[in-house]
């Protein structure tokens, strides 16, 4: 019994890490319509803004909405530079289709390489601001710690206010529109590139928090190599797929059902085969219910 | 000439190797046997990509795929060496045929992100079953090369002949399938599948096609790579999947012809790198220079070179011969779907 | 074509041949080494000394003399523990840098894949004592693989097998845990299976075996914390990397394991400083943990070469704390200059292995097992001391003193060793 709400609690603490990079992957997919690849790659940056804030200002509540602010700069500055010029330059002939992807995936290599020059390629670490050890019952320890707790409740918080802006403000409509039917929107008076720079920035934000709260809910360790952070970029998709790239919801149900997968995997049975488990719940559900479990039929193939 | 006498110029080409052969170092001899890998790797994904117009981000998994087979082949059949490449071949077209069946429903992103979820998965495997050997993984051996060439005959060479030998072949037979009925083909159905079908080609049918010819390549080079290095995930990890995206953009993902710039790059990259870092002397240019060099490249290349060096060449070539006004189009717009007769 | 004539023309060699050179990699004034191992990744903690302090010691000597009259060099290469890197690494330090020998290379699989293709065997290259417990490398003429038996014919080894450690690890748990219930948590790669077979080979079995893929670690430890308690283990022995032990120690200060289990940890992941450069919150936790060593302590400042170790150390690398690692390094560096210096001033590859086979056993080292060198036998140091943890990590004997006790990699006992090591050359030269 112990280990299965071990399992339970080990999958929903993972699943609010994979959630919040999965929102900001369907952020970038609803305001521009492209799959940023490199979004792992700026989440990774902006942890280690974290981890300098961390190290200069001391306090970590401040640091992070720190970083997600320069998170979220940084992720409007890359739309505003590459993703315009990609635009303008290859919107012809079959490269069109992958260049945005070939893009961000050259994107993930700079950063990579940038942070290996800056930081270089030992662990450093994020000290984390609350306690990583279980919460105890008695005799025995759950594998809840106030640290996790506090990322899921983070994440639920920011779930709820992403949707409401997008589905209950003015510039939340204009988001959607300048994805689903720019031409229309522009129509409607409403500053299309400029919209599409802040759905990136709305996306950097919250990849920036899961960056940070991904080291410091694991050992605090942080590198370029982290495999923390491929599993991040693919977990995070996965997720986003999964829950449909349309819904917001979606990307945290998605996050969810992968998160209690995986973890049932790793205690059950082993834990090597957590990435090949997640490939083939992603080809079963493309398979079944290619929108996804919360996403509705149009627009899957665009 | 290539157009004209392509088998002579082939065969001249593999003349010109076996003479630089043997004038040329172990080290670059070995790193000419890498070019020839990554050449058939990137020959495939210019297949896939650029002529069938679907997107694979793992095509190391399938060059993993045909490694496995092929080491595994030698190891407990004692298989003769020509034979384990047909075994690679094969696997790995029988994995592809099934990814491309699972990917015929899937465009763009989702393609994408699947094929790079494979990426990372597959390799995993390996850690399961101890007759792959994990992480350590296993070693292709294709035995010393034939005494009839003689006593100072380096492994290395034998690697380098194999390697070219294999690939000049390729080359030679996939450029001849891509000028078919089934090259057009492809074409036809990445620009616009509902026309095709309506001129009678079965689009799944296509891309599924695409899909197993290409990893059948990308098996083959798998085996190759297995057998410069060894048939461990490290070897088949995500950064090869990216290198050969990075070097099917760099050489023109449109067109064959170009699939040397790309090889010849993914190889001469680390080189310059290293020697940039001797002349300055830091460890940390040599560690991530190289990923940062072939990273610009890649997103240079697809801002402003999209197609292809080659590709905008022959654009240039021919704005030049004809008049300068562009040629006539026609596009047709419903919803936000658009034909159009420009390429 | 212009690419391919490029490389043609860089082939032209960059140094000019030296008429007192005896081979590659030596001159009249110098000898460059190289070395491949983990400076990054999922091994490097603790090991990325290793280089540094093989360099420390190399300057050293290359400051009062020399070796006959030559300088040493070492180009270091990162390979992150993966084998295929080090292979490249390998082909690079032997073909471009053209280094006279490999010296240290570290981890089980990125040793056998260079051995075997990296073919040092056939190119005559020297792999100096390798990093490895792999139990393969002992006899030159018999590597196990089909069809190149003599594919380790160049390379020696310098720890003790794995298959030792098993062995006297099974006698002092038999002894000491005779009835309790076991668990192994182990590398499931030719490191740990080496292991295992060591284990079987002394007749003891656990209840729970735990198999983690290298890598997998990280996730994996919730995983052996929850069986671990489920099996209710009262000695829980990790055969593993320092980021194993480190794994394990974080999952079982969160599942709340501690109290519960005996910890042993194999001298391969049972570095303290090592765990204390990544959590130090993690190294009293080891406290009463049990740990295996077979050179003297790195705290024991008795000990005459522990002495001469930390005053060079502390001179070359002042920010960097002396421990396990730093005397691995050391000691193999050592171990390496003592050899090249038996060779003579004619220094050829052949000579050096000669060397090695014939007067290795009598060259002067740290080690408290003897060394077992031979024309077939490339196995270096022979046995082990069980120590127990202290609360700063410290390892210190149990019993106070080193109880050796020393085996071999096959069926034979486990014996306590009346070892005596000899002397330590004057200045540790």
């Amino acid at each position: 019994m112990k280990q299965f709400l071990d399992m339970v609690l080990i999958g929903i603490s993972a699943a609010s890490i994979y959630s919040l990079m999965a929102i900001s992957m369907v952020l970038v997919w609803r305001s521009t319509r492209v799959v940023n690849f490199a979004q792992a790659g700026m989440a990774l940056l902006s942890a280690y803004f974290g981890y300098e804030l961390v190290g200069r200002i001391g306090n970590f509540w401040i640091a992070l909405p720190l970083a997600m602010i320069l998170g979220a700069a940084f992720s409007a500055f890359i739309e505003f530079v590459l993703m315009r010029t990609l635009q303008k330059h290859s919107n012809q002939g079959p490269i069109a289709a992958i260049a945005p992807i070939i893009a961000t995936l050259g994107l993930l290599g700079v950063i990579h390489a940038v942070i290996g020059f800056i930081w270089g390629h030992a662990d450093v670490q994020i000290q984390a601001p609350l306690s990583n050890v279980g919460f105890k019952f008695g005799e025995t320890t759950i594998v809840m710690s106030p640290m996790s707790l506090f990322v899921l409740l983070f994440v639920i918080a920011l779930m709820i206010f992403v949707s409401i802006i997008f589905q209950k403000t003015n510039i939340g409509l204009a988001l959607r529109a300048s994805a689903f039917a720019p031409e229309i929107a522009q129509l409607a008076g409403i500053r299309v590139s400029g919209i599409r720079t802040l759905g990136w920035a709305i996306a950097g934000a919250a990849g920036a928090a899961a960056g940070i709260l991904q080291t410091v809910n694991g050992t605090g360790a942080l590198s370029p190599e982290s495999l923390e952070f491929s599993l991040l970029l693919v977990f995070g998709f996965i997720a986003a797929v999964i829950g449909g790239l349309e819904s917001l919801p979606g990307a945290v149900l998605g996050a969810l059902i992968l998160g209690l997968v995986l973890a049932a995997v790793q205690i059950y049975i082993s834990g090597s085969l957590v990435f090949i488990v997640a490939f083939l719940l992603l080809l079963l559900v493309l398979i079944l219910r290619p929108q996804g479990f919360l996403g509705s039929k149009a627009g899957r193939r665009a | 000439m290539l157009k004209k006498h392509p088998i002579i110029t082939f065969l001249f080409f593999g003349f010109v190797l076996f003479l630089i052969s043997n004038r040329l170092d172990e080290l670059r001899v070995y790193q000419g046997a890498t070019v020839a890998v990554y050449a058939i790797g990137i020959a495939s994904l210019i297949l896939l990509i650029g002529y069938s117009g679907q997107v694979s981000l793992g095509h190391g998994a399938l060059l993993a795929i045909g490694g496995y087979a092929a080491a595994l082949a030698r190891i407990h059949y004692e298989s003769p060496v020509w034979l384990t490449f047909v075994v690679a071949v094969l696997a790995a077209a029988i994995g592809g045929a099934l990814l491309g069946l699972a990917a015929a429903r899937l465009s763009g992103p989702y393609l994408a992100g699947t094929t790079l979820a494979l990426a990372i998965g597959l390799p995993s495997i390996a850690n399961q079953f101890l007759i792959l050997g994990g992480e350590q993984g296993l070693i292709f051996d294709v035995g010393p090369p034939p005494s009839s060439l003689g006593e100072d005959f380096t492994q290395y060479k034998w690697f380098f002949w194999i390697s070219w030998t294999v690939a000049l072949i390729t080359l030679y037979w996939l450029r001849n399938i891509l000028n078919s009925r089934y090259g057009r083909g492809w074409r036809a159905v990445r620009s616009n599948d509902v026309a095709a079908e309506l001129a009678g080609i079965h689009a799944g049918r296509n891309k599924v096609l695409a899909f197993t010819i290409s990893a059948g390549l990308a098996g083959l080079a798998g085996a190759l790579l297995g057998m410069l290095l060894i048939v461990s995930p490290g070897v088949y990890s995500l950064a090869l999947s990216f290198s050969l995206a990075t070097g099917a953009v760099l050489s023109g993902v449109t067109t064959l012809g170009g699939v040397m710039i790309g090889a010849v790059t993914l190889v001469a990259i680390p080189e310059i790198a290293l020697a940039i870092a001797d002349r300055y002397g830091s460890e940390t240019i040599t560690t991530n220079l190289p990923g940062l060099l072939v990273s610009a490249l890649l997103i240079l290349t697809v801002l402003f070179v999209p197609n292809g060096p080659v590709e905008q060449l022959h654009a240039k070539r021919a704005k030049k011969g004809h008049s300068s006004h562009s040629p006539v189009e026609i596009s047709v717009r419903v919803g936000h779907k658009t034909w159009s007769t420009k390429k | 074509m212009l690419a391919i004539a490029a490389l043609t023309v860089s082939t032209v060699p960059a140094q000019a041949l030296n008429p007192k050179a005896s081979d590659t990699g030596v001159t009249a004034t110098t000898i460059k080494l190289g070395i491949t191992s983990p400076l990054n990744g999922i091994a490097a903690p603790g090991y990325k000394k290793i280089p540094d302090a093989m360099k420390a010691y190399f300057d050293y000597v290359n400051a009062n003399g020399g070796v006959n009259g030559r300088k040493i060099t070492l180009v270091s290469e990162d390979d992150r523990y993966i084998p295929a890197t080090a292979v490249a690494n390998a082909n690079k330090l032997i073909l471009r840098d053209k280094v006279f020998a490999l010296v240290g290379t570290l981890g089980t699989a990125s040793t056998k894949a260079i051995s075997e293709r990296a073919q040092l065997s056939k190119r005559g290259v020297p792999s100096l004592f390798v990093n490895t417990g792999f139990s393969g490398f002992a006899n030159p003429t018999q590597s196990g693989i089909k069809g190149n038996p003599l594919a380790y014919s160049t390379t020696f080894a310098i720890l003790p097998s794995y298959q030792m450690e098993a062995k006297i690890m099974a006698k002092f748990i038999k002894d000491k845990y005779d009835g309790k219930k076991l668990a192994l948590i182990y590398q499931d790669d030719d490191f740990g299976r080496d292991a295992l077979a060591g284990f079987k080979t002394a007749g003891l079995t656990f209840d729970t075996y735990l198999p983690y893929a290298s890598g997998s670690q990280a996730s994996a430890a919730a995983g052996w914390v929850s069986k671990i308690l489920a099996a209710k283990s009262d000695v829980t022995v990790m055969f593993g990397v320092s980021s194993a032990t480190t794994a394990l120690l974080n999952a079982a200060f969160r599942g709340g394991l501690f109290g519960k289990t005996q910890f042993v940890l194999g001298s391969v992941g049972g570095d303290a400083t090592t765990i204390a450069n990544t959590s130090p919150a993690l190294v009293p936790l080891l406290n009463g943990a049990k740990g295996f060593s077979f050179a003297p302590a790195p705290t024991d400042t008795s000990d005459e070469y522990i002495k001469l170790f930390q005053s060079i150390y502390s001179a070359a690398q002042p920010k960097e704390t002396f421990d396990n690692n730093v005397v691995a390094g050391m000691s193999n560096a050592f171990l390496v200059v003592q050899a090249l210096k038996a060779t003579g001033a004619n220094l050829t590859r052949k000579g050096l292995i000669q060397t090695i086979e014939t007067k290795g056993s009598t060259l002067a080292h740290p080690f408290l097992s003897p060394l077992g060198y031979s024309k077939t036998s490339h196995v270096g140091a022979q046995g082990y001391w069980v120590g127990t943890y202290g609360p700063t990590g410290a390892l210190t004997p149990d019993g106070g003193k080193y109880t050796v006790y020393t085996t071999d990699s096959g069926t034979g006992p486990v014996v306590e060793s009346t070892y005596k090591r000899p002397a330590m050359p004057a200045k540790g030269l």
